[in-house]
């Protein structure tokens, strides 16, 4: 067996609650393995395992075939084991070179800091990962995201790392940096380096890794050859049903056509995108496809007064539309929903019928501004059935509710406010499955009764599933417009979210 | 241990209101005359000008972002050495003194607001520096023309001094007439109102605030303006039953302010808190500060005193707030939730 | 010397901070004779080294992203028992490390509070200052020591090579701590954790003690300040170094040490105390009322902190 890590036996629990139940993993020598699973399956507490940053309840850790323990980061980094974050883990204000070094620097024999020698070792692991060097003095911040994840990953290599663990590194990359990323993750390939990716995106874990395990409630569901399975395989494991799903969808693209667009965005352009220009129709499902960093995010906060274009304008129902804050927008019956429920969408401390409530202040009011409890309580109850959220009470704090049911709480708070246009950035992300279809069939439902839908979305199967019409763009620019059935298939999604190349290969 | 701790985390009121009742039980055995009603009847007075600024800075941590207000008490003396300059000195009518007392209040409160959430400068830099400048605008004014040094006023009239002074049915009338209505109102406003839910969100979750199209700023600025015109009111009480103003009256206000609402369970972080543990607290800290002095301590360990009920305070808030965390702490990874 | 990207951002800070100073310099000077005059720029030096040593220990603390005002209760602190132990006759070197050591264990108990109690430290040193000042008064008992011996009162009044003891202190302190700040792996740790106090812990950088040491660093700057004040004025009351964290924050402020953390220098908050002191000295001989200091200073701060975010903002990506 010549695997270089391997992990027997692994228990740990939280508080009384298996997170991982008996798992039995192993990394072999220079292979990119895959690891995936739905949120709450328990790779993000094998990492943190194997980062040494929590200890398991029983269990054994090998390296080398040899047994250890790891106590502690530094322990792990010890060992030649690094983590890159998804969140760059970085020290904003000072030099990329402290950024690598700190905490595991070149000292001199009276202790102090060589700062010389560090610049010399920090040449050399950016040149070895291919990258021009000219910014190692300056502070990380002014690099971008992706060449700041590219020194975490220097600063990786520094602890001379035998097996470096990413967790959802795309998520926050362009797609430029996302090949650079690959290329550099094929060239640790050559340099023996084991890699541990964490992704929810299977079309790159056929594109770059070598084995890949499915985790599902806690346990290992199986280590497969990426050659010997597909995705379908895949989701069926990770969710432990077939995802067979076939929406019909009666009203679609015909009658949307015959109507005058409810907004109509002009040429507007930002430091985040340029000449942006659609129509959309009332009635219809309108998917923006793109990968991480395509601007969509930001052309949608635009819509809802978040960001404010430099040039171009906006027109809603004909009339032309300043929208300088989230309440003109609110006021018109825009809303959206954010990609981040915890940090954008939902007060985690405070109860569901708060969160549900809040945008409707103004309108659950009765004199000398007091909230109509009653009400209040009256329209948490009726989302709750509706959506089938699953909550013991209006008054339980958000935080205790499971992902999907707090992204369910997301939909239920903007919902309430009966809005005429629903932008959702990412609906699904970090749902369950179960939750993802409930969700899709309430995004249809919504259509159906004649909500306009914009659906910002990552992930081609739900995008091309749900839209009539998709619009798909690129680094800031729109890149391609699909409104047939015909046209509305992957390829060209993914060919034109790519720009000219592209970096997916298929989708099985 | 636990079980303590969740109880009293789910009743922290209750606590405060059984801390209280103990404490008045303790210093009623330890010190004579306490409970005489002179003595009750002073310390109603004397907490409820700290309790107006207790409830500012209430309204103003709980908004979050950073919000705090150190600069309560040098506002508390500018406000009085206003009405008092323009009573004592330029013979003004007394309550149109007392009107542009409230309003030096409410500006100071507005500047405070105006920086922080227009300009954007962190609240404990712009009320740290509000302080002196209200300090040294306090003595500026009260500079006597003549003599060229500060000078306190004691020349009030007479019809002024009841709203300090007077009682009804025993009761002081500034407790039966502003302070409890104000304790209501706000307590109202906080449970009940939008301004409340608003407070409340911002508080917690500034960003998904703004994403819900709630507007910070203003919500912000308000629970600073807020915070101005209760000092300015704790102005007026304070001129009116001492009789007279001084430009070091609030010296000490800060300080207290701060440990009252924190002891009564206004998380320094915002989002949380409520009137009613700030106005047990009140009590409790009253009840210190009055036994503490009948027993004869200098006034500097009063302050002293308060000093250790902060820390003490915010050691107890740290270790419900641990253990919530501790029991909700699940399997993501969760990277760097700052609480700056 | 090697210098790091920080070192040279704030070059620019330092060379800002310092062409005000001789700006101001020539405009008081032009007022007011006595301005530029040999005694009056000793008195200004003399002035700041108190301000300017207990300065670079709040740099470092605002630079983990905290704050310290009981920084003029733990002064008064270490200035009565320094004085207490002058006048029964301790030689000063042992009076130096008497002030030195228990502004350390002062600071400790701010450090402990902060770094291993979590409490925040504006809360912390809220209480502390009010504690500490309550020691003040028990020390004294009430009282206040005045009438030290020589010995004692040359701290202030000695000179090294011509220039007055105090202001050698500042100097060498300031470069110990640059050094230190600059070259040492524990003080670069402290950037690290005003920065981003996770990625320091990731890094296995130990948090919890660099934080502690910061505060016991402060301790000891303040009570060297400590014994350099009852040194110089001659007397130890009930308030004395009440309000000084003021003028040390405002001086720290200036110096460019940004609030929110993560960079500051000890070179500039010295020179921020310079600057501070001119101002503040310069106001005095145009006559303008000391009542007006609070006034100044604090609208000072403010300016200072307007401009520093105004830059924050404008940093955008560069490399791509």
């Amino acid at each position: 067996m010549n695997s270089f890590f391997k992990a027997e036996k692994i228990v740990k629990k939280f508080g009384g609650v298996r997170a991982i139940k008996g798992v039995n993993f192993e990394l072999k020598r220079g292979e990119v393995h895959a690891l995936v699973g739905e949120n709450g399956a328990g790779k993000s507490t094998l990492i943190k395992i194997i980062s040494g940053v929590i200890q398991p309840n029983s269990g054994k850790l090998f390296l080398d075939s040899k047994e250890i323990k790891l106590l502690n980061p530094k322990n792990a980094h010890e060992m030649g084991i690094a983590t890159v974050y998804q969140d760059p883990l970085i020290y904003k204000s000072l030099s990329v070179i402290e950024n690598i070094f700190l905490g595991n620097e070149i000292k001199t024999k009276s202790g102090t800091i060589d700062w010389k020698k560090q610049e010399v070792k920090t040449k050399e692991l950016l040149v070895s990962l291919g990258i021009k060097p000219n910014f190692i003095n300056r502070p990380i911040s002014s690099l971008s995201i992706g060449l700041q994840q590219l020194a975490l990953i220097a600063k990786a290599l520094n602890y001379l790392a035998k097996i470096l663990i990413f967790d959802e590194p795309t998520a926050i990359l362009t797609e430029i940096e996302a090949e650079r990323l690959f290329k550099v993750i094929r060239k640790l390939k050559k340099q023996k380096v084991s890699i541990l990716y964490i992704s929810h995106r299977l079309e790159e874990i056929f594109e770059i890794a070598d084995r890949v395990t499915v985790f599902k409630d806690g346990k290992n569901e199986g280590t497969f050859n990426v050659k010997d399975i597909n995705r379908d395989k895949i989701v069926e494991l990770m969710a432990g049903k077939a995802l067979t799903e076939n929406i019909e969808r009666t009203m679609k693209i015909n009658r949307a056509k015959n109507k005058l667009p409810i907004i109509e965005v002009k040429n507007i352009s930002s430091c985040y995108y340029k000449n942006i220009s659609f129509s959309l129709y009332p009635g219809e499902i309108l998917g923006f496809s793109g990968l991480i960093g395509s601007g969509r995010t930001e052309v949608m906060q635009t819509l809802f007064g978040l960001i404010k274009q430099d040039e171009g304008e906006i027109f809603f129902n004909g009339n032309k539309f300043k929208v300088n804050d989230p309440s003109i927008a609110m006021e018109h019956g825009i809303v959206y929903l954010p990609a981040d429920r915890s940090s954008e969408g939902l007060f985690s401390k405070l109860s569901v019928k708060f969160n549900i409530s809040i945008p409707l202040l103004k309108k659950l009011k009765k004199k000398f501004l007091q909230v109509d409890r009653e009400a209040e309580e009256n329209l948490a109850l009726k989302y709750i059935k509706l959506l089938k959220i699953k909550a013991p009470s209006t008054s339980t704090i958000l935080s205790n509710l499971s992902g999907g049911n707090q992204q369910k709480v997301l939909f239920a708070k903007w919902l309430s406010t009966k809005p005429k246009v629903l932008i959702l950035d990412k609906p699904t992300k970090g749902v369950d499955v179960e939750v993802k279809v409930e969700i899709h069939r309430e995004i249809v439902k919504l259509a159906e009764e004649g909500v306009t839908i914009i659906l910002v979305s990552s992930e081609l199967p739900e995008i091309i599933k749900l839209s009539d019409r998709i619009i798909v763009m690129h680094e800031g620019t729109i890149t391609g417009r699909f409104d047939t059935k015909e046209t509305i298939n992957s390829k060209n999604l993914l060919s034109a979210a790519t720009g000219t190349r592209m970096i997916h290969a298929k989708i099985n | 241990m636990n079980k303590f701790l969740d109880i009293v985390a789910n009743n922290r009121n209750i606590f405060l209101g059984l801390i209280l009742i103990f404490l008045i039980f303790v210093f009623s055995f330890i010190v004579p005359n306490f409970f005489e009603l002179y003595n009750i009847s002073n310390m109603t007075q004397y907490g409820i000008e700290i309790g107006l600024l207790a409830f500012a800075e209430a309204l103003i941590i709980i908004s979050g972002g950073g919000g705090i207000d150190l600069s309560v008490g040098s506002l508390l003396s500018l406000s009085a050495m206003v009405i008092g300059v323009l009573v004592g000195r330029h013979n003004f009518n007394i309550w149109a003194a007392v009107i542009f007392g409230l309003g030096t209040g409410a500006l100071g409160g507005a500047f405070n607001g105006f920086l922080v959430n227009l300009i954007k400068i962190p609240p404990l830099l712009v009320t740290l520096s509000t302080m002196y400048i209200y300090q040294s605008l306090a003595l500026l004014v009260s500079v006597e023309p003549q003599f060229g040094n500060p000078m306190p006023i004691s020349k009030f009239p007479n019809n002024y001094l009841f709203i300090g002074q007077s009682t009804i049915l025993g009761v002081p009338f500034q407790a039966l007439i502003i302070f409890i209505p104000i304790f209501f109102i706000l307590n109202y406003y906080l449970k009940y109102t939008t301004f409340g839910r608003n407070l409340y969100a911002v508080g917690n979750n500034e960003k998904a605030a703004r994403f819900s199209g709630l507007s910070v700023e203003k919500t912000r600025f308000i629970t600073y303006l807020i915070g101005g015109i209760l000092v300015g009111i704790a102005a007026v009480i304070m001129t009116s039953r001492i009789s007279s103003a001084r430009p070091d009256l609030g010296e000490n206000y800060n300080l207290q302010a701060i440990t009252t609402a924190v002891l009564g369970g206004v998380s320094i972080f915002g989002g949380e808190g409520n009137m009613v543990g700030v106005l047990f607290s009140i009590g409790i800290i009253v009840v210190l500060y009055n036994g503490l002095q009948l027993a004869g301590v200098n006034a500097i360990w009063q302050m002293g005193a308060l000093g250790l009920v902060l820390i003490g305070s915010a050691l107890g808030h740290n270790m419900l707030f641990q253990r919530a965390e501790r029991l909700q702490s699940m399997t993501q990874l969760s990277v760097s939730k700052d609480l700056k | 010397m090697k210098k790091t990207m920080l070192a040279e951002l704030f070059k620019r800070r330092e060379f800002t901070v310092t062409g005000i100073i001789i700006i101001l310099a020539i405009l008081f000077g032009s007022l007011s004779s006595n301005f530029l005059s040999i005694s009056n720029i000793t008195n200004i030096f003399i002035q700041i080294s108190s301000i300017g040593i207990a300065a670079i220990g709040m740099t470092m603390i605002i630079v983990t992203g905290g704050i310290d005002v009981s920084a003029g209760s733990i002064l008064g602190i270490v200035a009565v028992i320094t004085a207490k132990a002058a006048l029964t006759g301790l030689p000063t070197p042992l009076i130096l490390i008497l002030g030195i050591t228990t502004g350390a264990l002062l600071g400790s108990i701010n450090g402990s509070l902060v770094s291993f109690m979590g409490i925040p430290p504006i809360i912390a040193t809220l209480g502390t200052m009010s504690f500490f000042r309550a020691m003040v008064f028990q020390l004294l008992g009430g009282r206040w020591i005045s009438s030290f011996p020589d010995s004692f009162r040359r701290i202030s009044t000695g000179n090294f090579l011509n220039i007055p003891l105090p202001i050698c202190f500042m100097f060498f302190l300031a470069i110990i701590f640059t050094y230190y700040l600059e070259y040492r792996p524990t003080g670069r740790y402290i950037y690290a954790i005003g920065n981003s106090v996770e990625a320091a812990r990731v890094s296995g950088i130990p948090t919890k003690r660099v934080l502690l040491l910061v505060y016991i660093f402060a301790g000891m700057m303040f009570g060297i300040s400590g014994v350099i004040v009852a040194a110089r004025t001659g007397i130890v009351q009930t308030n004395t170094g009440a309000g000084f964290e003021l003028a040390v924050i405002a001086a720290t402020v200036l110096g460019g040490t940004n609030i929110l953390g993560g960079e500051g220098s000890a070179i500039g908050s010295i020179l921020g105390a310079l600057l501070l002191a001119i101002i503040t000295n310069g106001m005095i001989l145009v006559n303008l009322p000391a009542l007006t200091e609070g006034l100044i200073i604090g609208i000072i701060i403010i300016i200072s902190v307007f401009t520093d975010i105004m830059k924050l903002r404008r940093r955008r990506y560069q490399y791509e």
